[in-house]
């Protein structure tokens, strides 16, 4: 139900969305491999950040998966340490999902996001149980040794067809536009 | 007395704000959801600039801008919006809410410090 | 005097001839210009033949051109006739229609209410939200105790092994003993496997009702931004209606 272009765009969106928000510097580097089918419901580290858009015709899921350990806690807690490295990956999961949802909304004008939430990795398996029409996963190396994992997951009610290419120069956040 | 208030559910993104704002010599409140902004904004009666997050539990941004409108009857805070939504449908709705300005994040502290300022002297 | 009759002979041939030639002259000359005469005439005849003859055709045309005007002017009179009658249909519809304005203007300004309070719809989904928090830190509370229920059946089994290893050390008297550290320790193990298992729907029910619960909440915000877009248009309608003047 969800077309082979449909899932080629959702995968070029993503692409754009988590290099350019998964890093915290946009000159550090990230590196992006998808993996192939079979791996596409494992759990890619011990601690996952879930996060949905949902439209008419279908839900999206983004998962990201980080490990506790102290290359991905130098990254993204830099100065302080008593933040929690679960609230920096959710917030970072949510810029990266806004991003989607920000390119989504050119095809699909009714749609909405949801906070994010914090799960543990052996849950990751179990997304086969929302019966998706598409499911894939990805490698995610940032900076010099931070490892991340994304899954991407759609669940479709009706059929999903749609193609998108990234428009590289329109990115216009961060600026305040005043009513 | 704080002039400006921050509300974010995420403690990064109201470290974040707050931190580079209070660097360059703001006054500045925090608060975890839209209930909590409306309190704290009730108790501080000298803030000048909300803000906020549209995504948090308990009381969305939207509604909490609503209600300082409405409930809370202060029309003269400026209120600007944080957030990663962009669409027309949002921001009609802020602007019908009585909300100043739109930030689709991630926050560029440089781009909006000088607005910012104005906004809360 | 032989010359002068020469001469003058010479001279009345001359003469005679001249007047011949004269006469010749006058007489071909008078042929030809009759001849032209009834050339011109005959040109004129046919000239006049077909002068009656385009004149006939051009009143044959004006007496078709007017049968046609005659025909255009009886049909622009009953075109007028009709017009008039549609003119008077219009000014009813348009009467007509004045009412419906202000009966679509009520339904505008309703369909505009009607889509702001929808829009408080977004409390609902709030405490949806706050349930699901609830659920999720129960699941949490569940997984917190099948952890502790978890190393409690580990320490059971150590337990039970330690139970066997004394019932072999006290030999025949610990035959009873022993039996009943063995059923304790498979219990255990049972209990183990249940543990695990419980531990394994958890996993699942934490994912399935996050998943859910975000499905509510984004599909909550899908809405309410519908609901926008309709109160919007609705209010669009309203002033529109409201500013057409009659």
């Amino acid at each position: 139900m969800i077309s082979q272009q449909a899932k080629d765009s959702i995968e070029r969106i993503f692409l754009y969305s988590a290099r350019t928000r998964l890093p915290v510097d946009s000159s550090d580097a990230c590196d992006i491999t998808a993996l192939d089918a079979q791996q596409a419901n494992t759990a890619l580290a011990s601690h996952i950040v879930v996060l949905t858009i949902s439209s008419i015709a279908f839900r999206f899921l983004l998962v990201l998966h980080f490990n506790d350990d102290q290359a991905t806690r130098d990254y993204y807690l830099r100065e302080s340490e008593e933040r929690s490295l679960a609230e920096a990956l959710m917030e970072v999961g949510n810029l990266c999902c806004g991003a989607i949802n920000q390119q989504l909304v050119e095809f699909f004008p009714d749609l909405g996001m949801s906070t994010p939430y914090q799960l543990s990795g052996a849950c990751v398996p179990y997304l086969t149980e929302l019966k998706p029409g598409y499911l894939a996963a990805f490698r995610v190396s940032i900076g010099a040794n931070v490892q991340l994992g994304a899954t991407l997951c759609i669940c479709a009610s009706s059929p999903v067809d749609f193609v998108a290419y990234v428009n590289e120069a329109e990115e216009s956040t961060g600026e305040l536009e005043l009513f | 007395m704080a002039k400006v208030l921050v509300v974010d559910d995420s403690s990064t993104v109201r470290d974040e704000v707050a931190g580079f704002l209070r660097k360059n010599g703001l006054d500045v409140d925090t608060a975890v959801d839209g209930k909590d902004g409306l309190a704290k904004l009730k108790a501080s009666p000298g803030i000048r600039l909300v803000v906020s997050d549209v995504n948090m539990p308990n009381m969305d941004g939207l509604t909490m801008a609503e209600k300082i409108r409405g409930e809370l009857a202060n029309a003269s805070v400026n209120i600007i919006m944080l957030t990663t939504e962009s669409s027309p449908a949002m921001k009609e709705r802020g602007k019908a809410a009585g909300v100043k300005g739109w930030i689709v994040k991630p926050f560029k502290g440089d781009a909006v410090l000088e607005t910012f300022r104005k906004l809360a002297s | 005097m032989v010359d002068q009759y020469v001469i003058a002979a010479a001279l009345a041939g001359v003469a005679w001839g001249a007047l011949a030639g004269l006469f010749v002259h006058r007489w071909w000359y008078r042929k030809r210009a009759a001849a032209q005469r009834q050339t011109t005439v005959d040109a004129q005849s046919t000239a006049l033949a077909q002068a009656e003859e385009r004149h006939a055709a051009e009143v044959r045309q004006h007496e078709q051109q007017a049968r046609e005007l005659h025909a255009l002017v009886d049909t622009l009179r009953d075109d007028l006739a009709q017009q008039s009658v549609s003119a008077e249909e219009a000014r009813e519809a348009l009467n007509a229609l004045h009412l419906q304005k202000d009966e679509w203007l009520q339904q505008a300004t309703r369909l505009s209410t009607e889509a702001g309070r929808l829009r408080h719809l977004s409390a609902t989904f709030e405490r949806w939200h706050e349930q699901m928090i609830s659920l999720m830190s129960q699941n949490h509370d569940m997984h917190a105790k099948n952890n502790e229920l978890s190393s409690i059946v580990r320490h059971v089994l150590i337990v039970s092994l330690n139970a066997s290893i004394e019932a072999a050390r006290a030999g025949a008297a610990g035959r009873g003993f022993s039996i009943v550290a063995s059923e304790v320790r498979s219990l255990a193990a049972r209990s183990q496997e249940l543990s695990k298992s419980y531990h394994d729907s958890l996993n699942r029910n934490d994912l399935i009702t996050t998943a859910t619960f975000q499905d509510i909440q984004a599909g909550g915000k899908m809405i309410a931004a519908s609901l926008a877009s309709v109160e919007a248009l609705a209010g669009q309608i309203q002033s529109r209606l409201e500013q057409a003047t009659t």
